[in-house]
């Protein structure tokens, strides 16, 4: 292994070699994703439940208010929402804790060199394990409720692949913005809130606004993947691959941007924590 | 035709690294900061060069030490060669596998046990959990932490935390090994035990970059070492000579804080040839700290002799670390602005009318040797007080005309009763 550093004379060191490098350190990742949901559920199954229980509380809260103060009508409706919150909580998390996962390791960071960008990576990577854990929940609540199992649930790991493309992305320019700008935790605290309530999670936005339906579908890659979720897990229908072609192409060109930009942080990052 | 070996790849080399960073004095980290900057300019930001123009080279299978002063630049020459910084400018080159120690069990995360630490410390240095499994029962036993390998870190004592973290190093087969005073800690067993595990790695031809304040430590353990200072690399050579060129060093750039002069002062602090016998004697001392070198460590006396060579007086004290600067008035007399002040006071001086020399020293306290680093004398003529004592001493004295105060005298029996 010979390296050079400092200003190279052509370029910066290429894509396929750093793609070379990171697959090298492959076991890192999930060494880290190990670490994490170890300390997460303290190494017990117990802890694994109780990591359930937040979302089926949220369940609960969500269904008592919107079906029984708000009148809601869509059928089922504890389900629709377990499905929207479960994706949306692997969000809420990756993208809170991967903004500050690069100053949270900082004395690692200082003392060990290891491709910094498996760290945002490994927080999207160990909430996905979280999300993909607790998706017996959304079955066994969809077999409760008597609804039917169609053949386009094999879809899912599509919609997951994407989610995690556009998490990825998402993070990676959040860690590096959060490098210069130490707030930006709070604008993302601020931003989530408002993000959580613009994504149809709750309700369905053919239902509210139907003119934004498209306007939504575009601006939010979020919408569109519990959306998507929806149809094939509460409708069991046919999903449309265009639909979720385009959000990919969104979420690659978040990863494309998120990459530039992380690595041009991460020369500075010794000195910036 | 003869074949000519390939001359062998260097493991480490430096060509002309800089290594600069930029001090903001005030620093800008968040949004808001930056809403304020834009209405606000930020203050002029400081550069520091860390290390400038270092060229260097260590050979395959070398043990290269790297010595200096605190701030000399070795930290970040390692933390170059493991790529935790780039360089501003220059050319780094390492050909090989690296294993860094700048602190042992870094990367240990304290929930987990000691086994899953092993793995994930592996995975931090690129290595697979198969080629982890293959070293796990050797580190296990090197650390000998057979029963604890499966208690969480957090409960483990310092010891054996730096067991398991130099277990780790010294079995990950690098070819080049860092290490960053990491052996300071641990016992004398502990410590020898390190000692042998890296002489068996050299033996087995590992490139190690040794850094170390224990001057001896790199004596006897390094091949060749590298003097670095203020930055830059000042001497590359056998270990012996560069140890002993850093102790030379040492010694050289010791603060140099020297004497300006000693002299009498009036009670407003001006300079005075006027002494009276049996007022108070003031003396001021001037001393010169270049630099913004402290005062600390440094002892000042005053000592009277008389003309015949009598010691009359002395007074020892030792120096508070930052002694004040001399007034305005005294730097505007022609002094450097670092000129700082200390001042005694002898109260009713008990000499009469005669020449006394004054001799201020200045002596280092620290360590055993109690050495004198500058001296300064000068003479004060005491001029007689206005009254009827002759003598070499001038005391204080009161006649008393009267008979004893019957008064007084009860007063000092009733006290003795009182006991």
């Amino acid at each position: 292994m010979s390296r050079r550093h400092g200003p190279p004379p052509t370029g910066s060191r290429n894509v396929v070699s750093q793609a070379a490098e990171i697959f090298r350190y492959r076991s890192l990742i999930g060494n880290l994703v190990a670490k994490d949901l170890k300390v997460r559920y303290k190494s017990s199954v117990l802890g694994f439940f109780w990591s359930l229980l937040n979302p089926l509380l949220m369940m609960l809260v969500f269904t008592f208010v919107f079906t029984q103060l708000l009148g809601e009508t869509i059928p089922h409706f504890p389900v629709f929402v377990l499905i929207g919150l479960l994706s949306w909580n692997w969000t809420s998390t990756s993208i809170g804790m991967g903004t500050t996962s690069l100053i949270d390791n900082a004395s690692l960071i200082n003392k060990v060199y290891f491709p910094r960008i498996l760290l945002p990576i490994s927080v999207v990577a160990s909430n996905m394990a979280n999300y993909v854990l607790a998706l017996p929940v959304i079955f066994a609540a969809m077999l409760v409720a008597r609804m039917e199992f169609t053949p386009w649930i094999l879809y899912l790991p599509v919609i997951i692949f994407v989610q995690m493309t556009f998490l990825v992305g998402a993070v990676l320019i959040l860690s590096a913005i959060h490098i210069y700008f130490r707030d930006t935790t709070v604008l993302v605290e601020v931003g989530l809130t408002a993000w959580f309530f613009m994504t149809p999670i709750f309700y369905r936005v053919e239902d509210v606004a139907p003119d934004y339906v498209s306007l939504m579908y575009r601006l939010n890659p979020m919408a569109s993947i519990i959306a998507e979720l929806h149809t094939i897990l509460y409708y069991g229908g046919v999903p449309d691959p265009f639909f979720m072609a385009r959000t990919f192409a969104t979420a690659l060109a978040m990863v494309v941007i998120g990459y530039v930009l992380f690595n041009r942080v991460s020369k500075h990052l010794g000195e910036r924590l | 035709m003869a074949l000519i070996a390939p001359p062998a790849q260097p493991a480490i080399e430096f060509r002309d690294v800089s290594r600069r960073f930029v001090l903001h004095h005030e620093r800008r980290a968040s949004f808001q900061d930056w809403f304020v900057g834009l209405i606000r300019p930020r203050g002029a930001a400081e550069e520091f060069w860390a290390l400038r123009d270092v060229s260097f080279t260590v050979r395959r299978g070398e043990t290269f030490g790297l010595v200096g002063r605190n701030g000399a630049g070795k930290s970040t020459m390692l933390k170059l060669v493991t790529r935790i910084l780039e360089p501003s400018s220059g050319v780094i080159k390492v050909n090989g596998r690296t294993y860094a120690m700048l602190e042992l069990g870094a990367g240990f995360h304290p929930e987990l046990s000691g086994r899953d630490n092993v793995f994930l410390n592996g995975s931090l240095y690129g290595f697979s959990r198969k080629e982890m499994a293959r070293r796990f029962e050797q580190i296990v036993q090197f650390a000998e932490l057979e029963r604890f390998i499966d208690t969480p870190v957090k409960h483990y004592s310092s010891g054996m935390y730096a067991r398991l973290g130099f277990g780790i190093a010294v079995h990950m087969d690098p070819e080049i090994l860092v290490i960053d005073e990491v052996l300071a800690v641990g016992d004398q067993t502990f410590q020898q035990k390190c000692y042998r595990a890296l002489d068996d790695l050299k033996a087995r031809g590992t490139t190690i970059l040794f850094v170390s304040h224990d001057a001896n430590a790199v004596r006897s353990f390094c091949d060749r070492a590298a003097l670095l200072s203020g930055g830059q690399l000042i001497d590359v050579g056998p270990a012996e000579d560069i140890v002993d060129h850093y102790q030379r060093l040492l010694h050289e750039t010791e603060p140099r804080v020297s004497l300006l002069r000693v002299r009498p002062v009036d009670p407003l602090g001006n300079p005075t040839d006027e002494v009276i016998s049996g007022d108070d004697l003031r003396l001021e001392v001037l001393l010169r700290a270049p630099n913004g070198t402290g005062t600390a460590g440094l002892g000042l006396q005053i000592d009277l002799v008389d003309e015949s060579g009598t010691h009359l007086f002395s007074a020892g004290g030792e120096l508070p670390a930052d002694l004040p600067f001399a007034q305005q008035a005294i730097q505007r007399a022609g002094d450097e602005p670092d000129t700082r002040v200390a001042r005694l006071c002898i109260s009713a001086f008990p000499l009469a009318a005669t020449t006394v020399r004054l001799i201020a020293t200045l002596t280092n306290l620290g360590g055993d040797d109690r050495d004198v680093v500058d001296r300064s004398e000068s003479q004060i003529t005491v001029a007689p007080a206005n009254d009827q004592s002759r003598g070499l001493l001038r005391l204080n004295y009161e006649w008393s005309w009267q008979a004893p105060d019957s008064a007084d005298v009860v007063d000092l029996t009733v006290k003795r009763l009182g006991r």
